[in-house]
């Protein structure tokens, strides 16, 4: 990957008024507009604000998902801009990991291989690809459900193997969408005290979520309305 | 587990019943694929497996036309001698057919009357042996069946050579053998002789007329028959090979045009039934698929999971074409030979490892074209917009 323009050491990922425009049949909507964002490493920031305000996008930017339509991003010293696809999703591959709202568990694999299939793209061999999946597996606490299917799992069990195979291959940042959504209260506070674990264990983590009570446990917690970020508290 | 073909069977397991179907729809596909792959060939390879069997490399005739179609040789005799005294020439034999009469006692049938000089013989003896001197004959089995005739019986045969209906004197032969004649067809009785005791029974002896002459060479047929064209002018010569072109130029392109045209439609229908399902397979896991790139699988990966879906359908489905198209073509065949005038030695459908190596390169590519739609799918497909579209339905 060319285009280092900074260091690596101190910020993941840097995001210099960044913007994001859709084109739309009844004129351009601008998702995201002006943000300026760092994140060290380390951090636990969460995202919130209304519905549509430009969460989702924001994370998809800042996870080299998606492209901003104006503005520099960042990444380890890498300007994203000028990555193409493969190098892109090399980056992603090696160094940051998504947990979804939906999970997207591939409902043919079992629990173990779905933690695997990150570290096979990654060119894990296969014995220390399996000891890693039984390890994460353990951390998240579903070392006995290792060979199940997410058809056999809860929707908390299945977010926690998501979570797991967002850790595969030890990403130094983790992104997650709307990781609670999905899930009732008492299941939605397990798997946010595990994202408070893995946060505690050295990987920033950015979490994207309308429960204030999740938004809660960041560090940072920044607001967004119409595609801009509102306000900021660090606590 | 996570090589992109075992993925890929993964991903095609997870659906049996759709999976199932594609397999099977392609194995109907691939059996009717094969068919018409053998069937476009198979009457040239049969004929040319008959001409290769009956032990003579060239073909000599009258006209410009096939041995049996067209003018007779009228010095038939001293043109085989010219032609057996040339260097390249092993052995020429005459040959004519007649229609005849034959009767033995209150039965009586048809009968195409074959009359041959020299050696090789045209025939194959099933039981008894060879005609060993004048007024003997072999007969086909229907011949035989029909008339209730063994060897060592006698069969009267009354002949028709002319274009007009008279015929003469009927004359008794003895049966010699019961033998399987090139170009028999079923339930049509044959007989055959020497060419001298055929003239004899159409009351012209000594005419030493016949429709063509067939030459074994010593080796090389096309010298051969260059040098029977260069001793006889007026003669022509046709090598094996020359007379299978001519066949080809013939009637027997319709079989090829017909597989050509079915063909194509199978094959077209395999293209849209592996394409409609694997595009429906991949649009309802767009949502996976768009999150196994978040995750940093490459666009060649996530490409290369549906070819090899495609190339698992089409493979294992190909696989099993291969059984089934050749029951189907054994059965066809039979049905087609029931045509009238068709050899019993003649087949539509000839297995030939040319058509199997056609048959899988045609599937291969078809694979490949039917996924072409699906593998652009998940190409373009916009990571981002796809995850937010998947969390808002």
């Amino acid at each position: 990957m060319n285009h280092v323009v900074g260091s690596v050491n101190d910020t993941i990922v840097a995001a210099d008024r960044i913007t994001r425009v859709f084109p739309m049949p009844a004129g351009p909507v601008v998702a995201v507009r002006d943000v300026t964002l760092s994140i060290a490493p380390g951090e636990h920031i969460a995202i919130r604000g209304p519905s549509g305000c430009g969460k989702s996008t924001l994370l998809h930017m800042l996870g080299c998902v998606d492209a901003p339509s104006s503005g520099s991003l960042v990444f380890e010293g890498h300007d994203v801009a000028g990555l193409n696809d493969r190098a892109r999703s090399l980056l992603r591959l090696r160094h940051i990991g998504f947990v979804f709202q939906r999970f997207f568990l591939l409902p043919m694999l079992t629990a173990a291989e779905n933690v695997e299939l990150p570290q096979a793209e990654a060119g894990v061999p296969a014995h220390a690809r399996r000891r890693r999946s039984r390890e994460l597996l353990e951390y998240v606490g579903l070392g006995a459900r290792a060979d199940h299917r997410p058809s056999q799992l809860s929707g908390g069990e299945m977010q926690r193997v998501a979570i797991a195979r967002a850790l595969a291959n030890r990403p130094r940042l983790l992104l997650a969408d709307e990781p609670t959504g999905e899930l009732d209260q008492a299941t939605g506070e397990h798997v946010a005290a595990l994202l408070d674990r893995v946060n505690a264990d050295g990987t920033a983590l950015v979490v994207v979520t309308h429960d204030p009570v999740l938004a809660g446990r960041a560090r940072r917690v920044l607001t967004m309305r119409d595609g801009r970020i509102e306000g900021e508290v660090r606590q | 587990m996570m090589a992109p073909l075992a993925f890929a069977w993964r991903a095609l397991v997870r659906q049996p019943a759709r999976s199932t179907l594609a397999v099977l729809g392609v194995a109907a596909v691939g059996a009717l694929l094969l068919d018409m792959l053998l069937l476009s060939e198979g009457l040239v390879l049969s004929m040319r497996e008959l001409l290769d069997r009956m032990g003579f490399d060239v073909r000599v005739t009258a006209g410009d036309t096939l041995p049996g179609a067209g003018p007779e040789i009228a010095d038939a005799t001293a043109a085989s001698a010219a032609i057996g005294a040339l260097p390249g020439v092993r052995s020429v034999t005459a040959i004519r057919s007649e229609a005849a009469d034959l009767h033995h006692r209150d039965r009586q049938a048809d009968a195409a009357f074959i009359g041959v000089s020299g050696t090789p013989r045209v025939w194959t003896i099933l039981r008894g042996r060879d005609p060993a001197g004048r007024g003997e004959l072999v007969l086909n089995q229907y011949a035989a069946e029909t008339l209730r005739l063994v060897p060592g019986a006698v069969v009267t045969v009354r002949a028709y050579c002319g274009d007009d209906d008279a015929a003469p004197p009927p004359v008794e032969f003895r049966v010699a053998g019961v033998a399987e004649l090139p170009f028999d067809t079923p339930e049509a009785a044959s007989a055959a002789t020497f060419l001298g005791d055929l003239e004899e029974a159409c009351g012209t002896p000594g005419a030493g007329r016949a429709d063509f002459l067939a030459v074994t060479s010593t080796g090389d047929a096309a010298a051969a028959a260059a040098a029977i064209t260069a001793a006889r002018a007026d003669l022509r010569a046709f090598t094996n090979d020359q007379l299978i072109g001519r066949v080809q130029q013939g009637g027997f392109t319709y079989f090829r045009q017909i597989s050509t045209v079915l063909a194509t439609i199978t094959i077209t229908f395999a293209l849209l039934l592996i394409t409609v399902l694997l595009t429906v397979s991949v649009n309802q896991r767009l949502g996976e698929i768009a999150a196994l790139r978040a995750l940093g699988f490459s666009q060649r990966r996530v490409v290369l999971d549906v070819l090899c879906e495609a190339a698992l359908i089409v493979g294992t489905g190909g696989a099993l074409s291969l059984p089934l198209g050749l029951v189907l073509a054994v059965w066809l065949d039979g049905i087609l030979k029931r045509m009238p005038g068709i050899p019993t030695e003649m087949h539509f459908f000839v297995l030939e490892p040319q058509a199997f190596v056609v048959h899988g390169l045609l599937l291969a590519a078809t694979a490949l074209v039917a996924a072409a739609y699906p593998m652009r799918i998940v190409a373009r497909l916009p990571i981002a917009a796809t995850l937010r579209n998947e969390v808002i339905s």
